[in-house]
């Protein structure tokens, strides 16, 4: 494993030991419900399931069709946000 | 560990970008995941599309999104300019005065009653005290802001004869009302404000066999107790059997207790309550009734009113008349009433 690829486990086992990973993850979704990308996306999905039919839609199928689009849809404000306290993050325990 | 060592410093900042870009778009696909796990089980279980109906009542329903409208599409004052006709009155009121104006029309509010009260307790002392019309008329043309002013500073400052507290405080203070004249009697009693200099002797003596008369210190007002169950003690001055007048008589001894302090009228309350202990306690049975009996009536009721209703008395013309009385009653008490009784009517005679 090369040391860059050690250091980002190390970061992300410590982001999940000090709860940090779990506050962004909720932030992230409050913000998401509160600019309506989520019922954007619900919308998205009912197409998607009248496509293809109510009865034989799989998860896999949701998947490949949603995240795309969930991805493109984050408005810029909620994505500046979270790099922002990501970075801070960072910077605060780079030091091991 | 190897790890120990390292620091991020090593790491330029563009890898540090490309790492914080990772983890973003790693949250993002948690929320997206979440979402369709969210839907899938939804599809599958069967309420996801529970929100929804057929087309039509979905318009019908619809959000609305315009100005002035709210999102049901009504519009906010539409009911303020409208006027509805009262069922009772059959007058048209403006839509926001309606509940109030209903609730004065049919009297049923809080405060109608207070209002229906206070115009009667006006309208009575307009009459009694307006002997001439035509003088009224002058004042009222004179001075119209001005006797309104006065007339209204006096209703302010009149208590309200019929309001609950009123009546209720009475009760106590008079013992038991018994008939139901008594309140057409009070009415009598607080609008005229009894004087008797001023009522004939006639007056006064029908007056004086239905009710107690005796006129209270504080309140100057005559006390109403009726004398109904023995209508003829009075008459018979000398007639005393135990049954017969103790009721009237000992009323009549407690007016010259009035110039008695509210703390001496106290003690000697208690004093006269210890020599009745031995008496049976009965309410208004001429039988037992003394004047001890008497203070055993009020006993059980509110001590200091039933004392000052029942003594009432001083009227400036009655003060003399009642001290002398209290040298003569309070020895009194503990004898038998039949002493007393001269002295009480003798009282009357010198009011008369």
């Amino acid at each position: 494993m090369s040391k860059e690829a050690q250091m980002r486990a190390a970061i992300n086992q410590k982001l999940i030991e000090m709860g940090e990973r779990e506050r962004l993850k909720e932030l992230l979704r409050a913000k998401l419900v509160e600019c309506g990308w989520r019922d954007q996306l619900k919308a998205h999905c009912k197409d998607v399931i009248r496509e293809k039919g109510l009865e034989h839609v799989t998860v896999e199928d949701l998947v490949t069709e949603i995240t795309p689009k969930g991805r493109a849809l984050v408005p810029d404000s909620v994505k500046k946000e979270l790099l922002q306290r990501i970075r801070a993050f960072l910077a605060q325990h780079s030091a091991l | 560990m190897k790890m120990e060592g390292m620091s991020l410093s090593g790491l330029d900042s563009t890898k540090l970008e490309t790492l914080a870009q990772d983890i973003y778009s790693d949250l993002v696909e948690d929320a997206c995941l979440g979402l369709c796990f969210e839907v899938h089980r939804a599809v599958k279980q069967g309420y996801f599309f529970l929100d929804e109906t057929d087309q039509e009542s979905m318009k019908d329903f619809e959000i609305v999104d315009q100005p002035g409208v709210d999102i049901f599409g009504q519009v906010f004052n539409q009911w303020k300019n409208k006027e509805c006709v009262c069922p009772n009155c059959s007058r048209s009121i403006a839509a926001s005065r309606f509940a109030p104006h209903l609730e004065k029309c049919l009297g049923m509010g809080r405060n109608s009653s207070r209002i229906a009260n206070r115009r009667i307790a006006s309208s009575n002392n307009m009459n009694k005290s307006e002997s001439d019309q035509e003088d009224n008329d002058d004042l009222n043309d004179n001075d119209w802001s001005y006797g309104s002013e006065k007339k209204a500073k006096k209703r302010k400052s009149e208590k309200n004869p019929n309001s609950p507290r009123r009546s209720k405080s009475l009760k106590h203070k008079n013992g038991e009302l018994g008939t139901g004249m008594n309140p057409d009697l009070y009415k009598y009693n607080y609008s005229t404000g009894i004087n008797y200099e001023t009522l004939g002797p006639e007056e006064l003596r029908s007056l004086l066999t239905t009710q107690c008369g005796v006129v209270s210190e504080h309140t100057k007002k005559m006390c109403t107790r009726s004398t109904l169950p023995d209508p003829d003690s009075v008459v018979e001055s000398d007639g005393y059997d135990a049954a017969d007048g103790q009721v009237l008589m000992s009323r009549f001894v407690w007016d010259g207790s009035s110039d008695i302090s509210p703390s001496d009228s106290a003690s000697s309350k208690a004093s006269t309550n210890n020599s009745d202990s031995k008496r049976p306690k009965k309410k208004k049975k001429p039988g037992s009734v003394s004047v001890g009996g008497a203070v055993a009536e009020r006993g059980p009721e509110r001590g200091s009113g039933a004392v000052n209703a029942g003594v009432g008395s001083s009227s400036s013309s009655s003060s003399s008349s009642s001290s002398s009385q209290a040298a003569l009653t309070i020895p009194n008490r503990k004898k038998k009433p039949k002493f007393s009784a001269p002295s009480a009517l003798s009282s009357y005679d010198e009011l008369n």
